[in-house]
């Protein structure tokens, strides 16, 4: 059970996503070679700090409308329920929630943290307040074909699930009474689609974005980030930069309900738009089918609904999510087709053109995913990673799987993904009887192989034995592995002294952060000094607090630890002479001038593309 | 000089008139910080670092505003030892600017939102702030009635208080709101009438000093900052800091044993960021930056509100909350300030208005 729920409500809006360029580039890091022009904004082709080096990593919800609700039976909420004029809103009594990398080599799975989200009327009054559990963005790809450089192109989904419910007073909301009842075990499952972030600085709508998302109920015991249904699976297509999906639509989830006799299919991070934040592109007729085999072996479609994706308005009012077939049930025998055959969509993108598979399930139905899948880790933490598989939606008892790293989708600056001996993990593991696997990664110091980079990035690709024969080319999502971002061992002084042992850090933060400076200077010890009781609560604060310290949540624990103590006793220590020159580090292809003129996730992954060609 | 309406003073001695009259004061504590800090944001060239230009004028105006956020804090905790309840998060708790303060002002200060100038410091700052009995200035004004000041206005609320004794003073203990970077020796919890007096002292005399003292004689936030808030604001004025003339003859009278002559506070008024004159959202069209940037800070402002109505309401541990969004506006405020340039050519301002929800285009 989740937000792919008969009962749910959708909602349409902008986001806001203040972030701060000047860590995008790894080289930035860099204490020694860092120069001033890396806090300005970009100019002509001189990449400075990027597009937003004054970001504050600020994440916000605005006016997000609620557009559509609807009710257990299937029918839509009343049009005098009040829920309809209600809006999706974040925190109105702390800070705002902050959008956050796993590193400058791991761009792709930014995490919002520290939010809360409402239901509130126009007043601001709260009907229901909650937690989000932190979660990255996933299936991130290029929703305007070819619409030229920059993030407002691309097109990424998040998905999580709500804690620590508050309601307030719900008595005229028969929408809201319904979620209130089944969400009696305290969740409720959310999910997402961000797309058209204008990077653009000159713009009134800098750093805006538009986003389309739907609310429902969660159970207990399945994944919180993906859902546990059935999964339509692509493979890239030619591009530059984000991934483009071969047949036009993106990775997308749903599930069947047999009761209900209908099939909840989530297209919000799938069909491409004609224009950033514009209507979708007009594929011509869209017809979900199942995917059967004939008597002789060839392929027929067993067609089971269309989906009028083009009508005006379906976004803003369904967030993509279409309910199918819409004027009918499914049949038991097209029930127990669908349970045992692949989903599929075909187009028919000119008219008179045959209606041809664009995305679908792959044959055999298999999928396995991590739900948890980015991870900050100290020498000796353990990270526990469950997997679920599945059969067409179908539990997969027993199987096998195998996990192995799997670098080809982070990189930048210093090479990533070494040691390999710093994580510790099966490299196979058998699914229990409800098709689940607990995977235990433990960490280990890796070295400082960075140098000036703290800690080492990896990725842990897990697999189903069953699809990785040989030949099979069994399709696979390429964002869906285990991003891990684990700390060096850090060895201060005795006792810490601003010299001995945390100016370098202090100096990198200054460095990459600007925005502190409207509040302290990180790199002058009489500046960190008359501000030590302010920084001493923001670094003591859970790192789920928005207003926890460091914003970017790329601090080990053992260097917060020091600076927590050191703040009680700020000990200056002495200066060192000369600095030590940087540590030798095998450099991968990126520099500064390398750049193009606008960065971002495109720049990331356009750069990933280029050094995965060069190698 | 801030003149009250002389009903508040008045109104006191009817039914619930004490806790009337402690929300009104904490209503007027909170409406004089929009204008100080529109003013003190007008000052972040170079962010405030040391060195910046008129770092410390805006050190002296920042000081002022901590101590009006203490006297905000006092007034709560006294409302609460007397069993009510400060009401903070309402729409009208935020006075229109320009406009007067809150109380039934009856001299004719209109309170804008400005960028710092010594005309603003003289005109508002030091009219806001003026006692009763200024040392070195004549009150100027030829009224009616006599005038009430926030002072009187404190006096008349702890002398009512100490009339009544301590079976007034019924509330919860609990509800009492202490730390949030404030020494202990200044905030602290109202469970007696001598604390009562305590608090209202320190207010009384952070904002006006005595009648022979500018001496903010009972404790300080910071004892760089020593003068009452008049005081302070007359330092920037006349560009000089406020010192003792040495060995004063006996029997000196008080407006003769300080003078404007100490080292000099420079000011350069064209390194002031040009903010417009009296921000609204009305004033902001739809889909401009301005517009969104305005709309984050209101929606922080007025979740500062709800954050000190929570503090003050039962939820103590609540001020961290509060502290952190009075961090935050001031991020979101520079940010507005130096992004975006109006067609004018100034630029936009937080206007301060309470916003609820961040409504977007």
């Amino acid at each position: 059970m989740s937000y792919l729920n008969p009962l749910r409500l959708h909602f349409y809006g902008s986001f806001q996503a203040a972030v701060s360029t000047v860590n995008n580039d790894p080289t930035h890091f860099n204490n020694t070679t860092f120069r001033p022009q890396y806090q300005q904004r970009q100019e002509g082709q001189n990449a400075n700090g990027w597009w937003n080096p004054r970001g504050d990593a600020n994440w916000r919800m605005i006016g997000c409308n609620i557009t559509s609700a609807w009710l257990v039976d299937g029918r839509p909420a009343p049009p005098t329920d009040p829920v309809l004029t209600y809006l999706i809103a974040d925190s109105d009594r702390t800070v705002a929630a902050k959008l956050v990398d796993l590193d400058p080599a791991q761009q792709g799975v930014s995490e919002i943290w520290g939010m809360e989200i409402r239901i509130a009327n126009q007043h601001g009054h709260t009907l229901m307040r909650a937690k989000y559990k932190v979660a990255a963005f996933m299936d991130l790809f290029e929703r305007v074909f070819n619409g030229g450089p920059g993030d407002r192109m691309g097109c990424a989904m998040y998905q999580s699930v709500l804690t620590d419910l508050e309601w307030g007073d719900i008595d005229d909301s028969p929408f809201l009474q319904a979620l209130r009842k089944a969400a009696s075990n305290g969740l409720l499952s959310i999910k997402f689609n961000v797309d058209a972030f204008d990077d653009d600085f000159k713009s009134p709508t800098f750093t805006l974005g538009r986003v389309a998302g739907t609310i429902g109920p969660a159970a207990d015991d399945e994944p919180r980030h993906f859902v546990l249904g059935r999964h339509l699976m692509t493979t890239a297509g030619p591009g530059q930069g984000f991934f483009v999906p071969a047949g036009n639509l993106n990775f997308c989830q749903a599930v069947v309900d047999r009761e209900a006799g209908k099939i909840y299919l989530d297209l919000g991070n799938c069909v491409c738009t004609q224009k950033p934040g514009g209507p979708f592109q007009n594929f011509g007729p869209m017809m979900v089918v199942c995917a059967i085999t004939d008597a002789a072996g060839n392929p027929e479609y067993l067609p089971l609904a269309s989906v009028d994706y083009l009508a005006n308005g379906w976004y803003q009012r369904t967030a993509g999510v279409a309910v199918l077939p819409e004027n009918r049930k499914l049949t038991w025998d097209e029930l127990d087709t669908v349970a045992n055959n692949p989903l599929a969509i075909l187009l028919a993108p000119s008219a008179g053109q045959q209606p041809a598979p664009a995305i679908a399930e792959p044959p055999g139905g298999l999928y396995i995913r991590a739900d948890q899948f980015v991870f900050r880790l100290n020498p000796g933490d353990s990270a526990e990673v469950d997997l679920y598989a599945t059969h067409f939606g179908a539990p997969l008892p027993g199987a096998r799987v195998i996990n192995f790293l799997d670098g080809t989708q982070i990189g930048g600056g210093p090479l990533v993904g070494v040691p390999e001996t710093a994580l510790d993990f099966p490299r196979t593991l058998v699914l229990d009887q409800s098709g689940r696997a607990r995977l235990k990664v433990t960490a280990s110091d890796p070295g400082n192989s960075r140098g000036y980079i703290d800690g080492q990035v990896y990725g842990i690709r897990c697999a189903l034995e069953d699809t990785l024969a040989p030949g099979l080319a069994y399709p696979f999502d390429p964002g869906e592995f285990i991003s891990l971002l684990v700390w060096d061992t850090f060895n201060p002084d005795h006792p810490v002294t601003w010299y001995g042992s945390l100016q370098p850090i202090f100096q990198q933060y200054a460095n990459l952060y600007p925005i502190m400076s409207r509040f302290v200077d990180l790199a002058d010890y009489d500046s960190v000094v008359a501000n030590r009781h302010m920084l001493a609560v923001a670094f003591g604060l859970d790192p789920g607090d928005p207003n926890y310290m460091p914003v970017t949540r790329d601090l080990s624990g053992d260097k917060r630890k020091g600076i927590l103590e050191w703040l009680k006793n700020p000990l200056k220590g002495t200066p060192r002479v000369a600095l030590a020159p940087p540590a030798v580090v095998k450099e991968s292809a990126s520099t500064p001038e390398e750049l193009p003129g606008r960065g971002g996730k495109a720049a990331f992954y356009t750069q990933l593309r280029a050094r995965r060609k060069h190698l | 000089m801030i003149v009250l309406n002389k009903q508040l003073l008045d109104d006191i001695d009817q039914p619930g008139g004490l806790r009337r009259a402690l929300q009104k004061a904490i209503e007027l504590e909170h409406a004089t910080l929009p204008p100080y800090l529109y003013s003190y944001y007008s000052l972040a060239a170079d962010n405030y670092a040391p060195g910046s230009p008129n770092l410390e004028t805006a050190n002296i105006i920042l000081s002022v505003i901590r101590e009006e956020m203490l006297h905000f804090a006092i007034a709560c905790n006294i409302l609460n030892a007397l069993g009510g309840s400060p009401c903070i998060d309402k729409p009208d708790f935020i006075p229109a600017y320009p406009g007067p303060l809150p109380g039934g002002v009856e001299s004719n200060l209109v309170v804008h939102l400005k960028r710092f100038s010594k005309q603003h410091d003289h005109d508002t700052f030091m009219a806001i702030e003026e006692p009763e009995n200024p040392l070195y200035f004549p009150v100027g004004l030829a009224l009616a009635k006599a005038p009430v000041t926030i002072g009187q206005f404190y006096t008349r609320i702890r002398k009512k208080i100490e009339e009544l004794g301590q079976g007034i003073l019924t509330g919860s203990t609990s509800l009492q709101v202490v730390g949030g970077g404030f020494p202990a020796s200044e905030l602290f919890p109202i469970r007696t009438v001598a604390d009562v007096v305590k608090g209202i002292e320190i207010i009384k005399q952070q904002g006006e000093g005595t009648s022979t003292s500018p001496l903010d004689l009972d404790g300080n936030l910071d004892p760089e900052y020593k003068f009452a808030h008049y005081y302070r604001f007359a330092e920037i004025y006349y560009g000089r800091e406020l010192q003792p003339i040495p060995n004063p003859p006996p029997g000196t009278p008080p407006d003769q044993r300080y003078r404007y002559d100490g080292p000099p506070i420079p000011f350069d008024e064209s390194k002031v960021l040009p903010v417009i004159d009296d921000p609204s959202a009305s004033k902001y069209p739809p889909s401009t930056q301005a517009h969104y940037l305005n709309d984050n800070f209101n929606y922080a402002y007025t979740g500062l509100l709800k954050a000190l109505q929570q503090a003050f309401n039962g939820h103590p541990d609540r001020l961290g909350l509060a502290i952190q969004l009075m961090h935050s506006l001031r991020e979101l405020a520079l940010e507005m300030i130096v992004s975006t340039t109006l067609p004018d050519g100034q630029n936009p301002g937080p206007s301060f208005e309470y916003q609820p929800v961040n409504p977007g285009a």
